[in-house]
């Protein structure tokens, strides 16, 4: 199968082990976003698909190309044809545009021009950029050039760590927008390395959450957002509403009433587990539902409340999206309705 | 990838091989001592003049380490944080000493009378000939400073002397130590900087041991000492290689230090400078044209006849500078290179085992060079080549020094990025790499030409039959009646010295970081 394809790859340093049997198949042709917080072996793995570092077991291939092999194989970086897009750019601060983007092409290329201009046409970069020096462009412009300078040799994968680290929100909605555009005209197989979940939903055609070196769940971005496999993958990927239940096969009973369980019926005592979106909050309080806010944060698009049921035996916090935000106050008590089905876990 | 000790397989065979190259004269010195029978090297050491000696090389170090220490930092904060009038003229006046021969000095400081003749004059030419080695690294330590840190030390309630103490020594305190460390380690071996004056050190034992009928045991039992204190020096040293790291760039845009305004200090500021810059440069310029002035009464005749000999000395000279400062890139760009992408335990012993050259007295090494040809490498002896490679491997730690803090202001993605756009590892420390740490080769090859172009001790063991350099001329003649003889030698010592001088200043540390907004 083409694309790009880690299986059981292994790597530590010294005693540490940095990933455990990670397996990614990243298909021909798409993105799959790798998301991880810092110290999950995300740039580790990033690191040996590039080559940099030699798995310790496992293997690595770009289109059925075998690439490394723990012990056997290890093909130098500059020759995987793996395109690289380090945190920042990494732009070559003595070269101009056009030279940092020609970079990678044969010289006869390179003098030629017209790969070098194709390639920042691709990035949404007009002529006028190429003469320009690297200490003369914003933050976006430097990353779209760099991804410019990784697309130039046609590589058959490009790996981006952190593309859009550190630009502002404004900038990092354009600067996506454009490397997105350019990763889609080309039809590159894409790997992006985030510790931002918006991001990595955003950006994916599959998402992969690593954690302590392990892949815990690879999935499309709404399959994972919806159907997390734990609590804590839930927690990290959105907002997460957590109580008590106990289920009853295809439902559960809980705080919050008896609500329908997404997935294979379960029987038991569980946890149960809520988006914030899910929940709807209404102004009349004869809900079966009573709750008081206690927070208030309004941002602009939507409003999230903080809420504390009034009764019940068991104090819980719940959080609830609101598109209009109807004069809420902190006490007010309102009315609590679930939405949809929802996801439990053994508890 | 295939790795040894966290640098790739061929990096590694590269720094044990100049780690090997740069050992071979301690290895051969203490070869010879023990064949020298232990006895010997007993005796030799426990004599009581050897052991004057031995007090008198540590007086000096004592004296001037210190005074290097102050005059060094002063003079980095003055150049690198203050608004001085004349910055790059200082910087150039500051560093001078450092190229311009210190045999020249020595004459120069001797021909003042006998006050400068004893431990005054050995101490001061040691303290005014070394203290740039700590001017150079706290200046580039400075320059790599945030200086969001002092803005915080403000914040928090320093008021400016406060923050230099508590915030800006704390961080230059690295480059602070292995500076010092550099000039112990000189002052204690320290030959040249002492021939024109009456006082003796461990170094003169040494050169009489090899004056006595080649006596190389006796000279090799001597450095016996000196290596000791160098392993004990280099190895318990814990600090020598961190100010490289305190130098590396963080990640991001970083805004240049805003600069003191001295207002009323300018003026006692520059006095001070000045008297530096007197002190260290003066006295030789001065002495200079006070041979030329001779030279026009008493010594005139001497002095004409030896101007045949200028062209072919300077070239000599010029030459091995040139060929030596080449050689002791090649030695110093692995280890350097290597100490940058890691801090392994034996990358690091390696590196620390360049500065061996520290171990020993220019002679000695010079001696186990030449002993080492005659007896394994007969086709190297009394050639060109040996007397290059001695000249390498003694100031090869000033290169790695300059290359250390050039590459270690680079940030390793962008060789990584090279390497992703299919430039093999050589290709891409050619086109990425070597460009932008093209300032610190620089101040590596400009450091190395000017200590070769200042040395005599190992010149004179190890240069051909038939060749002179201006350094031997210099000292051949100086020690003749009239020091106008010499004067044309010392003057163009001192002009290449300047030279040198001022295209380290505009080179040292300037490296280009990585693409900042």
């Amino acid at each position: 199968m083409a694309g790009l394809r880690c299986t059981d790859v292994v790597a530590s340093y010294g005693e540490r082990t940095v990933l455990e049997r990670v397996d990614l198949v990243v298909p021909e042709g798409t993105l799959t976003a790798i998301l991880g917080s810092s110290g999950s072996g995300k740039t580790t793995l990033l690191r040996v698909v590039m080559g940099f570092v030699a798995p310790d077991g496992g293997a690595v291939s770009v289109d059925d190309r075998v690439v490394a092999e723990a012990g056997r194989i290890h093909v130098a970086p500059e020759k995987r044809a793996i395109g690289y897009v380090a945190q920042e750019g990494a732009l070559f601060p003595h070269l101009t545009v056009a030279e940092n983007v020609g970079f990678g092409l044969p010289r006869s290329e390179r003098r030629a021009r017209r790969r070098v201009e194709e390639a920042l046409t691709l990035v949404g970069l007009e002529r006028g950029y190429a003469d320009r020096r690297p200490q003369e462009l914003s933050g976006g412009e430097q990353r779209r050039v760099a991804l410019a300078r990784a697309l130039a040799p046609r590589p058959a994968a490009v790996l981006l760590d952190e593309p859009f680290s550190g630009l502002d929100a404004a900038l990092r909605a354009e600067t996506r927008a454009a490397v997105l555009d350019a990763l889609a005209a080309t039809g590159a197989t894409a790997v992006l390395v985030t510790h931002d979940q918006a991001e990595a939903l955003s950006t994916g055609r599959e998402v992969a959450v690593l954690r302590d070196g392990r892949l815990v769940q690879t999935a499309a971005p709404t399959t994972l957002y919806r159907t997390p496999v734990d609590l804590d993958v839930a927690r990290f990927v959105g907002e997460a509403v957590v109580v008590a239940g106990q289920a009853h096969g295809d439902t559960v009973a809980c705080v919050l009433g008896t609500l329908p369980v997404r997935g294979e019926p379960t029987h038991g005592p569980v946890q149960v587990m809520v988006r914030p979106e899910q929940i709807e909050v209404r102004a009349d309080d004869d809900a079966r539902v009573a709750a008081r806010v206690i927070g208030h944060s309004f941002y602009g698009a939507e409003t999230v409340l903080k809420l504390e049921l009034v009764d019940g035996s068991e104090t819980a916090v719940l959080l609830a999206r609101t598109l209009d935000d109807a004069g809420v106050e902190l006490g007010d008590r309102l009315g609590v309705l679930v939405r949809g089905p929802v996801m439990v876990y053994a508890a | 990838m295939k790795e040894r000790f966290g640098v790739s397989r061929g990096l590694f065979a590269a720094c044990l091989l100049s780690a090997l190259l740069v050992a071979v004269p301690v290895v051969v010195t203490v070869v010879q001592a023990v064949q020298g029978g232990f006895s010997a090297v007993h005796s030799t050491l426990g004599s009581t003049s050897t052991l004057t000696l031995v007090l008198h090389s540590i007086e000096v170090a004592a004296a001037a380490t210190p005074i290097c220490g102050i005059v060094g930092v002063a003079a980095a904060w003055f150049v690198e944080r203050t608004r001085l009038p004349g910055r790059p003229f200082w910087a150039v006046i500051l560093v001078a000493p450092l190229t311009i021969p210190p045999f020249v000095t020595s004459y120069a400081w001797a021909n003042f009378g006998p006050a400068f003749q004893g431990f005054v004059g050995a101490a001061g030419i040691v303290a005014f000939t070394y203290y740039p080695i700590v001017f150079l690294l706290v200046m580039v330590a400075l320059r790599g400073l945030d200086p969001a840190l002092e803005e915080t030390g403000r914040s928090l309630g320093l008021n400016g002397r406060q923050t230099f103490v508590r915030v800006v020594l704390p961080q230059v305190r690295p480059a602070l130590y292995g500076g010092m460390l550099l000039v112990v380690l000189d002052a204690l071996i320290e030959f040249d900087a002492f021939v024109g004056l009456k006082f003796q050190t461990f170094s003169f034992d040494v050169y009489a041991q090899y004056q006595l009928g080649f006596s190389a045991s006796g000279a090799a039992a001597l450095s016996f000492a000196s290596i000791a204190l160098c392993l004990v020096l280099l190895f318990g040293e814990v600090h020598l290689r961190g100010y490289a790291n305190y130098t590396r760039v963080s990640q991001g845009a970083r805004r240049t230090a805003e600069r003191y305004r001295l207002g009323r200090a300018a003026f006692p500021t520059l006095l001070a400078l000045a008297a530096v810059g007197a002190i260290s440069v003066g006295i030789p310029l001065g002495m200079l044209v006070r041979w030329f002035s001779e030279s026009s009464s008493a010594g005139l005749s001497s002095a004409s006849g030896n101007l045949k000999y200028l062209l072919p000395a300077t070239l000599t000279s010029v030459e091995v500078g040139a060929a030596a400062a080449i050689a002791g890139l090649l030695l110093a760009l692995p280890i350097a290179v290597a100490a940058v992408r890691t801090r392994g335990r034996v990358v690091t012993v390696l590196e620390r085992v360049t500065y061996l050259s520290f171990a020993l007295p220019d002679l000695v090494a010079a001696i186990a060079l030449a002993y080492a040809a005659s007896h394994w490498l007969h086709f190297l002896y009394g050639t060109f080549g040996l007397l290059v490679f001695a000249e390498a491997i003694l100031f090869v730690p000033f290169a790695v020094v300059s290359l250390r803090a050039a590459l270690g202001q680079l940030e390793p993605s962008l060789e990584e990025s090279a390497r992703s756009l299919g430039s093999g590892p050589f290709a891409s420390f050619w086109r990425v790499t070597m460009p932008l740490a093209r300032p610190g080769l620089a101040a590596a090859l400009v450091l190395v030409f000017a200590f070769t172009l200042g040395d005599l001790s190992t010149t004179q063991v190890l240069l051909p039959v038939n060749l002179y350099t201006l350094g031997t001329e210099f000292n051949a003649n100086s020690s003749t009646v009239a020091f106008a003889a010499a004067a044309p030698f010392a003057a163009v010592l001192i002009v290449l010295a300047l030279a040198a001088a001022y295209v380290l200043m505009t080179r040292f540390g300037r490296v280009r970081t990585a693409a900042a907004r």
